[in-house]
């Protein structure tokens, strides 16, 4: 049954996906492993055939798409199950102000949201006001901004220059990722560097867990 | 024929221009600003950052018109002006005096599904409109360029070879080096991509920005290899990196000569330069063309 769910995150189905997350929650069976064995060892895998050049942006979105409506299944039973308490943390997500790129901001926001946060996006072409204010109203652990132009890159620095002035440190993480964007780039602006859709979900759990702790 | 698509047929190496948005942004334009709208607000910018890539050897010089197609102008509420913006652009390139203006063709900024939610048919009307206008101010060829998806260049060439049927065409994808080759992020390969534009009626067909300039001799090579049409090669000047708040690109003026001069040799018929390169670059990869030639 999980090489199923693997599968069908794999191929990119997301009817298919549904049906076998919901017959999981209608068996009443284990979710939490129908959610590391089966689709999110399938969006791994994805990951994966990206990386050897297999698979292209499509297939990514394919794979996401599929990843998500289980996920919409599974998180609504999770939820009941304990009692409310599965997020794993909350994040405001957005294209930077000047930058109208979306796809791979879009892509991180369903990952993250399939990984079991709960994401807020705002779109692109997002004011640094508007990250920080919306940050302060949700409690987020996280602000992710995408830029994918070298001339929008300096509005993901003036986040994190905002963020202090929320008084909610350790709080928000900052997390940045997009075409131009570097390791070098993030740690110059004290920020978390993501290279790519899919480890942007391992970085941002990092950083929640962090967060956490602190 | 006119002129340049003589040119094209004789197989003569055309150096063309750098990158011109970093030229403006040097000028002052923002962040957030599109360049193309420039060419109504700003046109003597403009004409000097063509009049620089003249002046540094360029052959011929791209129009500031690669994101007015109607459905890019449309977010920055640029739509109702497509016709007299794509008619001045081509003018400036001309006041520049430039030997060849070439008008630029860039993609919508939409995708099909399921990436996303573009429509081919108003991607159509799209072009066709700009090739309308473009054609009415007579450029000397078009240039489709920075095509990440196959099926939007092909929809473009379609859409240029109806509206502007006079000109010559060129087609630049732009591909990223995967472990199994060169590929579009939409998973189009090099040499069949190259081959369909050719069968589709493109005169000229290469790549343009993401890869620096080794990359792309390596992909020359395979598309030389590929395709017998005229080729046109222009990488961005290594990956672009932040200083003190500012993009600079890493890769020296005479570095990306020295490669983009093996580029020509191999036979690839234009030559020149994407994001971070500017006119310092021509010049320089000017002085080995021309040294090139005269000698025996």
């Amino acid at each position: 049954m999980y090489r199923e769910m693997r599968e069908a995150v794999v191929q990119g189905d997301a009817p298919r996906a549904r049906r076998l997350a919901e017959g999981v929650v209608d068996a009443d069976g284990d979710l939490v492993a129908a959610i590391e064995q089966g689709f999110a060892a399938g969006i791994r895998k994805v990951g994966d055939l990206w990386e050897e050049g297999e698979y292209f942006l499509p297939e990514l979105v394919q794979g996401a798409e599929a990843m998500k409506a289980a996920m919409g299944v599974l998180q609504p039973a999770l939820r009941k199950s304990h009692g409310g308490q599965v997020s794993k943390g909350r994040v405001v997500i957005g294209t930077v102000q000047g930058d109208l790129h979306d796809i791979g901001k879009t892509l991180v926001a369903t990952l993250l949201s399939a990984g079991g946060f709960e994401v807020d996006d705002l779109g692109s072409d997002v004011s640094v006001d508007r990250f920080l204010a919306r940050a302060k109203e949700n409690g987020a652990d996280i602000i992710a901004a995408s830029a994918l132009l070298t001339t929008t890159m300096p509005v993901q620095k003036a986040i994190a220059d905002g963020i202090p002035s929320l008084g909610l440190a350790p709080r928000p993480r900052l997390l940045v990722g997009g075409a131009p964007t570097t390791a070098a780039w993030a740690a110059q602006i004290g920020a978390a560097w993501a290279e790519n859709a899919l480890r942007a979900v391992a970085v941002a759990e990092s950083l929640a867990n962090a967060s956490r702790r602190a | 024929m006119n002129a340049f698509a003589e040119r094209l047929r004789r197989r003569e190496t055309t150096l063309l221009d750098g990158g011109l948005g970093s030229l403006l942004i040097a000028r002052g334009l923002g962040g957030g600003e599109a360049p193309e709208s420039w060419v109504l607000s700003r046109p003597d910018d403009v004409r000097r950052a063509h009049g620089d890539y003249v002046g540094a050897g360029s052959d011929a010089v791209h129009t500031a018109t690669f994101g007015a197609n109607a459905i890019r102008l449309a977010r920055s509420s640029l739509a109702d002006r497509c016709e007299a913006l794509n008619a001045e652009a081509v003018r400036l390139a001309r006041e520049s005096g430039a030997r060849f203006v070439l008008a630029d063709v860039g993609p919508t900024g939409e995708y099909l599904p399921p990436v996303g939610t573009g429509d081919r048919r108003s991607w159509k009307e799209a072009f066709v409109r700009q090739g309308r206008a473009l054609a009415a101010a007579a450029p000397d060829a078009l240039h489709v360029e920075t095509m990440t998806d196959l099926r939007e260049a092909l929809i473009a060439l379609e859409a240029l070879k109806e509206s502007a049927s006079s000109l010559p065409v060129m087609v630049s994808l732009t591909f990223e080096r995967k472990k199994r080759g060169f590929f579009t992020i939409m998973g189009d390969a090099l040499a069949g991509s190259l081959r369909s534009l050719g069968e589709a009626g493109a005169d000229a067909v290469g790549a343009n920005c993401t890869l620096a300039s080794a990359d792309m001799r390596l992909l020359a090579e395979e598309s030389r290899a590929a395709v017998g049409l005229p080729l046109v090669i222009q990488p961005n000047a290594g990956a672009p990196e932040m200083q003190g708040g500012a993009v600079f690109y890493s890769q020296a003026p005479e570095a990306f000569a020295e490669e983009m001069a093996r580029v020509a040799s191999l036979g690839v018929e234009l030559v020149g330069g994407c994001c971070g390169t500017d006119p310092r670059f021509i010049r320089a990869l000017a002085r080995r063309l021309h040294s090139k030639e005269s000698r025996p």
